[in-house]
């Protein structure tokens, strides 16, 4: 049941992406990048990553993507452009679709054949259930999250100036005159 | 902008670029490329026309799209080969997704089509910047994996590449896109040598930076950015008038001058390696190069064009402009010939 759990909110993350990267008007690209970006949290927390699925929903989704979305609502147009509206971005949505389908037919063809693209795929279970090994007893995203602040000071310190740094990089450039 | 903001932008550009030459894993290389790219903007935009914020979107939209790739590089790295230390690369698929990106990032061929638009929109200084000090952090990378990239994907961008800088550059009259062109010309000859000896890549960057910075030195003290505003130095400067003319030379490859190390270099090492079509080919296509720099050189220093009357009486002010570091950057954009085998040795 999990395994189709993941499987489908893979599907509507794909179809997401394909349907912003069609280029509609941006509140509903932004539309769609809530979507992906809440359903991407739950391909994290479903891998057992339960601290970073919530993190990334509270602040990414809650934080940033609002932000955003107030920005492009203040911007908008009169008829913003849907998919549908435009044949080009319908156009675009539609080959983004077939091809993401013609792919996953090509590399899920069967149980038994392996197919290599970049890695090696063995069908379905091989894409769902991703194991990059044993680490015992302890939570592998726990692990990475304290290694961060511990042996990774260095990369907090460069993160927290970068920000800053996108910080003042948006108000010198906002600022005109 | 503001000179606290001025100083904590610069010096995110410069600890970007820090970042990329001193780290040993590949999660901190992107990360300084990414916090450059960030922190020049605000530089690019120094003057809020349309203009420059159309020459800012532009570079901003080929370097993510570039920083894009060498992620996914560096991801594909990841999985096939279990670490994030800078090493040789033995699968081919993350090298060439790699080499294409950093070419992005250099403006080669045939990635070259921002690199004109961008330098034109933004002021001087700018353009300083970003075709000096920009090209040092994607290079260091490729002298990082030149033992591991595919020849025929450099000899090839490296052949549009020349072709591109020196034709593209015949027609115009704007200095900041004939400079352009010249970088994505050196661009080239820098990407030809990479499989044979990066050492000479990193000579050629050395002495390209230093020319590039000492042209645009004396572009600004007038703060000319066409070739008719050049043209009406003789007047005002009568020395700049002498000097860009031996840098124009020396950006041409012309011996006895530096810029002559870097091609001899090249062309010898290539020679070496029985390459000697491509040999024959980049020195051909440096001639293209050498025309715009004669045009410029023609039109200040060794002709007085046709002007008005009021142009050929100007005021002759005393210079007030300040000119740190030109005299050095022209002294080593003329003379540094007799040190060549000195310079070998140090890089």
């Amino acid at each position: 049941m999990m395994t189709y759990v993941v499987f489908i909110l893979s599907v509507i993350f794909v179809v997401s992406f394909v349907g912003f990267s069609s280029k509609p008007s941006p509140i509903y690209g932004g539309l769609v990048l809530i979507v992906s970006g809440a359903v991407g949290c739950g391909i994290v927390l479903s891998f057992g990553g339960s601290f970073l699925g919530l993190m990334v929903f509270l602040i990414y989704l809650g934080g940033m993507l609002v932000v955003f979305g107030y920005t492009t609502a203040m911007a908008t147009e009169q008829y913003p452009e849907v998919w549908v509206s435009n044949k080009a971005v319908l156009g675009a949505f539609i080959v983004g679709l077939l091809s993401e389908l013609l792919a996953a037919c090509y590399i899920l063809k069967g149980d038994d054949v392996e197919v290599e693209v970049v890695l090696k795929f063995n069908g379905a279970g091989d894409w769902v259930i991703y194991d990059t090994g044993d680490s015992g007893f302890f939570s592998e995203e726990a692990m990475g999250i304290a290694a961060l602040y511990s042996y990774g000071t260095w990369l907090v310190i460069v993160t927290g100036w970068s920000l800053l740094i996108g910080v003042l990089v948006i108000m010198e450039v906002t600022r005109g005159n | 902008m503001k000179p606290p903001i001025l100083t904590i932008i610069m010096s995110t550009v410069i600890s970007g670029t820090i970042m990329v030459l001193i780290s040993s894993h590949w999660l901190t290389i992107w990360i300084g490329f990414e916090m450059n790219m960030l922190a020049i903007i605000p530089i690019l935009m120094k003057k809020f026309n349309p203009r420059a914020m159309e020459a800012s979107t532009k570079y901003f939209l080929t370097q993510a799209t570039a920083s894009m790739l060498l992620m996914l590089g560096i991801t594909i790295n990841l999985l096939l080969t279990g670490q994030w230390a800078v090493l040789n690369m033995p699968d081919p698929i993350a090298s060439n997704m790699m080499t294409v990106a950093l070419a992005m990032k250099l403006g080669l061929s045939p990635f070259h089509f921002w690199v004109p638009e961008v330098t034109q929109g933004i002021p001087l200084s700018s353009g300083m910047i970003l075709l000096t000090w920009q090209k040092i952090a994607p290079l260091s990378i490729l002298y990082q994996i030149s033992p591991s990239t595919n020849p025929n994907l450099l000899m090839a961008m490296a052949t549009m590449s020349v072709l591109m800088g020196g034709w593209g550059g015949l027609n115009q009259t704007q200095l900041r896109k004939i400079l352009a062109y010249s970088s994505i010309a050196h661009m080239g000859w820098m990407i030809a040598v990479t499989t044979y000896n990066p050492t000479l890549m990193l000579l050629n960057l050395v002495i390209y930076i230093m020319m590039t910075l000492g042209a645009f030195m004396l572009f600004m003290l007038n703060s000319s950015t066409t070739t008719l505003s050049l043209s009406h130095m003789w007047n005002k400067f009568p020395l700049i008038t002498s000097l860009i003319l031996t840098i124009m030379l020396s950006l041409g490859g012309l011996p006895p001058l530096s810029g002559f190390i870097p091609k001899w270099m090249i062309i010898h090492e290539l020679t070496k390696n029985n390459m000697i079509i491509m040999a024959t080919f980049m020195a051909i296509t440096a001639l293209l190069n050498l025309y715009f720099y004669m045009r410029l050189t023609y039109a200040t220093t060794l002709t007085l064009f046709p002007s008005m009357n009021i142009m050929k009486m100007k005021w002759q002010f005393e210079n007030t402009k300040n000119t740190t570091l030109l005299p050095l950057l022209i002294v080593i954009s003329t003379m540094l010939l007799p040190l060549s085998p000195m310079m070998l040795t140090l890089l």
